[in-house]
């Protein structure tokens, strides 16, 4: 048995755990352990800095063999799954959960969808060719199907919308699959990648298309991003967060395999579009600036904060692709570890966040408000996470950022760079909304008894900040798996320290920026406690009114509408083109639809036979 | 380099920013003065205003988050000055560079923006609404500005932009090289010090309806502080960028304050635009100047 095979058996096991014995409380924590256990059995494979392992078992189908097998980047890749699998469990494993059931769900559902997709995409990134990958793909479809439909009718219609998306995004693929197979003969990664070389500009954009368009849909790139928000934002707490940490970017994993591995960053400059000046990677990262850019701004739109950060996690994946496609050293390494930053952050804002819905019962920005009274630690969690989602000094997220930015200007790319810094500016004033409303300002007085988030939750919560800051001051160990990715799929590798990125040309050292960020908060403390008289403690009804009287049952929140000055100039560019479009689709098929079902209830069935026939015989004629 | 010197660099510098943004504030009101036919402050008057303002017998606070938010916004200021070189001092500016000094500078930026909004008045965060929304105007042609810099200078290392200029004499300096840059370049610091035409988000002349609203005593002072930082880190930034930074501490320090006048100078003979108008202006004729000169420099 390969390690690979314990792998596989362990991620199964917990699926087989779950389901048998998903009903009893006490199997929350032996989950827990359980998906502790699967990060060990994946640290026991040593793929990312050894060889790739192959997984002793494998199946033919037609003629074609499937088989598994690990290596660096599914070790990445799955080292972020299972842990986002491990926090998520953990924090589940609680409260929650008793107040899950309060609500009237059922914990088996639940532990069982988060298993089964943890379980998936263990597969899914164990693929070693076309049609395993092709397994993974929908077993994770269905999986995430499972987590997000769990949430009761708003949820169950945001999974059937991402449903049709994954379905349309799978023929995709295996129309792509079948162009692949014409040409190679075979559905192996290494015949495949032989063959794709010799692919003529015109099929290589059809490629791109089917296999892009396929992978995108998981990625929420766009047009293909609509579904993601509600389905990630109406899916019940731990599993919003393990969907928006984790979920998406098995698009991205496959866009690395096949596009960045395959195809390669250098084919994609060489192909031009005709009568136009860009090349085939320009197209692509213009279209992750795209997403990092309007996802953002409908996402400070926002009065949910779910759906608020939901939004977020589409705008950040462009940033991952944007990274990526730049394909110098820096560059893709701060894509790669961008997704490792990202589902820290995510994960965190989102448990902090659903700990505020499993305290005050609502996540709507406009009905909360100074809860940081209240939930101190919640707050500090939300803090850590908001600056690392704003690619602020000093967390994660401003790491990977500024390694996308170091590569955009080192290739001479000025409007992307342009591009991904107003997406970062929307991020930060979206994210001082997200904070603002829920935690400073007046405290409603239906929460002044409202007590801190339970244990059970902030104890996953404040170890998810602590990697957040310890992965922002510390970036070393993160940069050195995202080196052994790149070795493996053929990009320059990031020439890296402890503390961050050697460049000859302005690098970075985050050890000596952290540290001297906290010296100066240190100097600021004592000039502000240090001197001067001592700070007395108000009421917050006690402030500078002009005038008025203020009372606790005025509403004195500045909430609604928080950036009202800028929506009056941006807000008419807010135009629902692609809800519209997705309309007109939809739309259109509901016609066809109507058209068949006429055809077949109505015309009589002989002349149907008679049509069908005629078009057989001139096709076999032809 | 010697630790001990390198220790002693990281007080220094800071500590040099602190009094040359003092003398700084004394300049700017002492132009206002001018302009305004009045006699203006005595020399120490900004250490007076900071001894006063802590000297205070009340002091409001709204919180912990309203005092951690006046510690961030000096603190963040305190860091961000030693990654900007001086003459003989560079302090920690290779470990960081123009994009970490630009990210750092915003540090207090978010401590303000957090302490007003514990203050729970709503008119301090209407204050916030607008200076964030004005960031988002002014960081364009910014952000325009610093990658034109850094592409033009093929490093994003401060000290060797400061080299280069230097060797090779004024032809060399950003703004012969880039002019267009540099006028853009002091549009968006008109903005980011928040001065008029475009200080509305901070609203000094009406405090009760922005940011400061619920700020007094040390919270003020604290904000005084970073008032001096800020003043200073924008003038510093510039010269280092367009200016061939300061070849000693006499041309650096004369180069310094002849930048921040042009903006001081410009406030005081301009009305004020709402915000609207502001992002409205920022995203035109800056930008379009930027552009254009990054058209001129790339390849």
């Amino acid at each position: 048995m390969t390690p690979v095979d314990s792998l596989f058996l362990v991620s199964g096991l917990t699926l087989v755990v779950a389901l048998l014995f998903g009903r009893q409380r006490l199997t929350a924590s032996l989950l827990v352990a359980l998906y502790g256990a699967q990060f060990a059995a994946l640290v026991q494979t040593g793929t990312l800095f050894g060889d790739p392992v192959t997984a002793s078992f494998g199946v033919t189908v037609l003629d074609q063999p499937m088989h598994w097998r690990y290596d660096a980047l599914s070790w990445f890749f799955a080292m972020i799954t299972i842990g986002a699998g491990f926090f998520c469990a953990w924090y589940a494993a609680g409260v929650w959960q008793e107040a899950h059931v309060k609500r009237g769900h059922s914990p088996w559902l639940f532990h069982v969808a988060l298993a089964a997709n943890v379980f998936a995409m263990v597969v899914l990134l164990g693929s070693g060719d076309f049609l395993s990958l092709f397994l993974g793909w929908e077993l994770v479809s269905w999986a995430s199907f499972l987590l997000m439909a769990l949430g009761g009718r708003a949820s169950g219609r945001a999974a059937l919308r991402y449903l049709t998306y994954a379905f349309s995004g799978a023929m995709a693929i295996l129309g792509a699959m079948a162009l692949l197979y014409t040409q190679a003969g075979s559905l192996e990664y290494a015949q495949v990648g032989a063959a794709i070389p010799k692919l003529s500009a015109g099929q290589l954009w059809v490629l791109l298309a089917l296999l892009g368009g396929g992978f995108a849909v998981k990625m929420g790139l766009l047009p293909f991003h609509l579904w993601q928000a509600p389905a990630y934002a109406e899916t019940p707490g731990p599993g919003s967060a393990f969907l928006g940490a984790i979920s998406a970017r098995m698009g991205l994993y496959a866009i690395i395999v096949v596009i960045v591995s395959m195809v390669g960053v250098a084919r994609l400059v060489d192909l031009s579009i005709p009568f136009t000046f860009l090349s085939g990677r320009d197209l692509i990262a213009w279209i992750a600036a795209l997403t990092v850019i309007l996802p953002t701004y409908t996402a400070l739109q926002q009065h949910d904060a779910r759906y608020l950060l939901a939004w977020h996690g589409i705008g950040q994946g462009g940033y991952m692709l944007l990274g990526l496609v730049v394909g110098n050293a820096v560059g893709s390494a701060g894509g790669l570890l961008h997704i490792f930053n990202y589902a820290l952050t995510q994960a965190a804002l989102l448990m902090a966040v659903f700990a505020v819905v499993h305290r005050t019962g609502t996540a709507d920005l406009n009905k909360l408000g100074g809860l940081v009274a209240r939930m101190p630690l919640t707050f500090l969690v939300l803090l850590f996470g908001i600056i690392s989602l704003a690619g602020l000094p000093p967390m994660a997220g401003f790491v990977s950022k500024w390694m996308i930015y170091r590569s955009l200007i080192t290739e001479g790319m000025p409007l992307l760079f342009v591009a991904a810094i107003v997406g970062t500016l929307g991020t930060i004033l979206s994210v001082y909304k997200l904070i603002h409303n829920i935690f400073l300002g007046q405290l409603r007085l239906e929460h002044e008894k409202v007590p801190e988030a339970p244990l059970s939750m902030l104890i996953p919560m404040l170890a998810l900040s602590t990697l957040i800051f310890l992965a922002g001051f510390m970036p070393g160990p993160a940069l050195s798996w995202v080196a052994e990715v790149q070795r493996l799929v053929g990009l320059p590798q990031v020439q890296y320290s402890l503390g961050g990125v050697v460049d000859p040309r302005g690098g970075l050292d985050m050890i000596w920026l952290v540290s001297i960020l906290l010296a100066g908060f240190g100097v600021g403390a004592v000039v502000f406690y240090g001197f001067g008289g001592k700070s007395q403690q108000v009421h917050q009804l006690n402030n500078y009114a002009g005038g008025h009287f203020l009372t606790a049952d005025v509403r004195y929140q500045y909430s609604d509408n928080f950036y009202a000055g800028l929506m009056h100039l941006i807000g008419p560019w807010y135009r629902g083109a692609f809800r519209w479009i997705e309309d007109g689709v939809g739309g259109v098929v509901d016609l066809l639809s109507y058209a068949m079902n006429w055809v077949y209830r109505s015309v009589q069935p002989l002349v149907f036979l008679l049509a069908t026939t005629v078009a057989m015989l001139v096709w076999a004629a032809v | 380099m010697e630790w001990k010197t390198l220790a002693l660099e990281l007080v220094l510098m800071p500590l040099v920013a602190f009094i040359v943004g003092m003398a700084m504030v004394l300049m700017m009101r002492k132009i206002a003065a001018k302009l305004q036919r009045r006699v203006g402050p005595p020399l120490l008057q900004p250490l007076y205003d900071i001894v006063k303002l802590h000297a205070k017998q009340t002091q409001v606070s709204h919180g912990l988050i309203h005092e951690i938010g006046i510690v961030m916004a000096i603190g963040g200021y305190v860091a961000a000055e030693t990654l900007l070189p001086v003459p003989g001092m560079n302090g920690i500016a290779a470990q960081g560079g123009l994009i970490a000094l630009l990210y750092m500078t915003m540090i207090p930026s978010l401590g303000l923006a957090l302490g007003v909004g514990q203050c729970a008045n709503p008119n301090g965060s209407i204050g916030i609404s607008r200076a964030l929304t004005a960031m988002l105007a002014y960081d364009v042609p910014l952000v325009i500005v610093i990658f034109g810099v850094a592409f033009h200078y093929g490093t994003i290392n401060l000290v060797d932009m400061i080299a280069t200029q230097q060797a090779g004499g004024v032809a060399t300096w950003g703004a012969a090289q880039m002019p267009l840059l540099a006028i853009a370049g002091l549009f968006a610091m008109q903005g980011m010090l928040g001065k008029q035409p475009f200080e509305i988000y901070v609203a000094p002349a009406e405090i009760a309806t922005g940011p400061m609203v619920e700020m007094g005593g040390k919270f003020l002072g604290g904000l005084f502080v970073m008032q001096c930082f800020q003043l200073y880190t924008a003038a510093v930034l510039y010269v280092t960028l367009f200016l061939g930074g300061g070849e000693n501490w006499a041309t650096f320090l004369v180069k310094s304050f002849a930048v921040l006048a042009i903006p001081v100078t410009i406030a005081m003979v301009f009305p004020r635009y709402r915000t609207e108008d502001l992002v409205r202006l920022m995203w035109k004729w800056p930008v379009m100047l930027g552009l254009l000169g990054l058209a001129f420099i790339l390849p």
